[in-house]
């Protein structure tokens, strides 16, 4: 489905080649569970952003369905992005002005249904706080908002950029259980530093300095 | 595109609570954050309302002037230069010669004295008439009624208008002329004993009495056509048939030329500040605009990482920026108007000075500033978009 082809990203800093990912091969399968395993600056962030059509690789090429992303324009990336992909960051960013259910509601600009938006808040345990403001909601809570704005819709692939990192492990674990209890038909790719958190994850790859070190 | 939708659509949960379908449509953010877009609205709006109050103050300078001079509108001036004998002579070769209709021909005598002008005092003559042309005159000027009576022939006695009696702070039995007076000598006091109920600035005398107590001894002819139309084309004519020659035409279109040839110079100087306080709240707002759309970043990122496009972020700041801005200049417009309704009971109406609240001009020059925002607005916004990475969000490079 989603393929990367010995892709690298490089850098320049004063004048020297940094590379974030050094020809990286990968492919992530429908339906599976991906777990990018990778201490801080391996360049897991990187890879993430180069498969989700966030960044254009320096070379290498990354194809989605057979389709190359670097062929694709910015809208027809941005579509991919909005209409088969879900995001998960390191933050939960939700819009500050919107209720929990309408930042769900935000990753179907064409006007996605209430029910769903309402039954994904309801299975991430905020049933009953669908009308609050990010601000009146805990880390957790708008994390799991964020994990419900990334599977509505039904993304083929659902992306999370160490998904866990402003939550204590209890919470992480319980959003990574959740991510991959609702993800439905869809693939979830995950980045993290912590292997705990890709206990059940169906494959795992390490990344080293931009390189894969070992598949699982 | 949904996203540049300018109503929200809205529904409702299960639980009875409204939700926004469509929850980036335009008018949420400005909605849902008041705090920062009422700010914005009104420094626009203030802005407008000090470019439109501005001009449509500095407007009434010659339109007061002008109003003073509206009587003239009513009649064709001739006078003789060098010889006053020649007034009778010259009537009756008018009556000959015009080819426009004559409804009347008055003849009369005048006397200076001074009005308190919006720049001071300014001159304003006294017409002395015959008594069968008292009411004429009166009635050509539009009067509705007169409170007291006309004045008698040979006394020294006045009708005044209502704006003249408001000016100068005149009522029935105070003194127009007199003997102490440096403005409006006369010998002796003249009373005012009528006061007209007319727009146009009107003092009126008998011409007996200026016959026997002032000077130049010079009559004036004073022509009456039955048409406003009428009117123009004799003043047009009067003053092609006497070029050269030793007679002097008044009509009204020489106080509108000289009024504006009066106010050039400053016009030439308000355009140079109007620019300058343009270009000065441009700027501001630009820098304004900046700030607003700076401290959504993270909103912008988000939603680019998510997989909107620039484009349609773009599109929905612009139409954010034109509802504010367009709003704040329909707001900033009825609040001038406000403002000027306000100046014009309190300050102006008091002494009778003539200030338009509905001017098209004022409300014209405010025009640029909307442009110029949006322009700088856009730009600002656009220069942004150019160089923005969203990645830098969504890493928390860009906070």
């Amino acid at each position: 489905m989603l393929k990367v082809n010995s892709a690298s990203l490089v850098y320049q800093d004063q004048g020297r080649d940094l590379f974030a990912c050094r020809e990286v091969s990968l492919e992530v399968r429908e339906n599976e569970f991906l777990g990018i395993l990778g201490p801080s600056g391996s360049g897991k962030s990187s890879l993430l952003y180069l498969m989700s059509g966030l960044k254009t690789p320096s070379s290498g090429q990354i194809t989605f369905d057979g389709k190359p992303l670097s062929g694709m324009d910015d809208a027809s990336r941005a579509n991919l992005r909005l209409k088969e992909f879900g995001f998960v960051f390191q933050q939960p960013y939700l819009l500050g002005y919107l209720s929990a259910i309408e930042n769900v509601l935000v990753a179907q600009p064409s006007g996605g249904t209430i029910e769903s938006a309402t039954d994904l808040l309801t299975n991430l345990g905020l049933a009953n706080k669908l009308h609050r403001l990010p601000h009146e909601l805990s880390g957790g809570e708008r994390q799991r908002v964020c994990v419900a704005r990334a599977l509505m819709g039904n993304p083929r692939v659902i992306f999370a950029d160490e998904p866990t990192a402003s939550l204590d492990h209890k919470n992480g674990v319980a959003v990574v259980n959740l991510l991959n209890d609702l993800r439905g038909k869809g693939a979830l790719v995950m980045v993290t530093h912590d292997p705990t958190m890709l206990e059940r994850a169906d494959r795992i790859v390490r990344l080293v300095d931009g390189h894969i070190s070992e598949p699982d | 595109m949904s996203v540049r939708s300018v109503d929200p659509p809205a529904a409702k949960t299960s639980t009875g609570r409204r939700v926004l379908t469509r929850p980036l449509a335009a008018t949420t953010y400005l909605l849902r954050n008041a705090g920062k877009s009422i700010p914005l609205t009104a420094v626009i709006v203030l802005a407008v309302m000090l470019v439109a109050g501005i001009i449509s103050m500095i407007n009434s300078i010659p339109l007061s002037i002008r109003v003073i001079y509206n009587y003239s509108r009513e009649f064709t001036g001739i006078t003789p230069r060098g010889d006053a004998a020649k007034t009778q002579p010259i009537l009756d070769e008018i009556k000959k010669k015009s080819p426009i209709p004559i409804e009347r021909i008055i003849v009369c005598r005048t006397t200076a004295t001074v009005v308190q002008s919006i720049v001071g005092k300014w001159p304003f003559y006294i017409a002395g008439l015959e008594q069968n042309d008292l009411q004429y005159y009166l009635d050509r000027q539009g009067s509705k009624s007169l409170e007291g009576r006309l004045p008698a022939a040979g006394k020294p006695e006045a009708v005044i208008s209502r704006p003249v009696a408001q000016n100068l702070g005149l009522k029935l039995g105070s003194e127009l002329l007199g003997p102490e007076k440096d403005d409006g000598f006369s010998p002796n006091s003249v009373k005012v004993v009528g006061i007209a109920d007319t727009e146009r600035w009107v003092m009126l005398t008998s011409i007996e009495y200026l016959q026997d107590f002032h000077f130049p001894p010079i009559d004036i002819g004073i022509l009456c056509a039955p048409t406003p139309a009428e009117q123009s084309k004799l003043d047009l004519w009067a003053e092609k048939y006497f070029k050269g020659r030793p007679v002097a035409v008044l009509a009204y279109h020489q106080v509108e030329k000289d009024t504006n040839d009066m106010f050039a110079t400053l016009y030439q100087i308000l355009n140079v500040v109007i620019g300058t306080l343009v270009l000065v709240i441009t700027t501001m707002m630009g820098m304004l605009m900046n700030i607003y759309q700076s401290q959504r970043l993270v909103e912008f990122g988000l939603l680019q990482a998510l997989g909107y496009t620039k484009k349609q972020l773009l599109s929905r700041v612009v139409i954010e920026t034109v509802l504010v801005v367009v709003f704040g200049w329909l707001l900033g417009l009825v609040a001038a108007y406000g403002l000027l309704n306000v100046a014009k009971r309190t300050l102006m109406d008091p002494k009778a000075f003539a200030l338009n609240v509905l001017d098209p001009v004022a409300y014209a020059y405010s025009i640029p500033l909307p442009i110029a925002i949006l322009i700088v607005a856009i730009a600002t916004v656009v220069l942004r978009f150019r160089k923005f990475d969203p990645i830098g969000v969504v890493e928390r490079r860009i906070v």
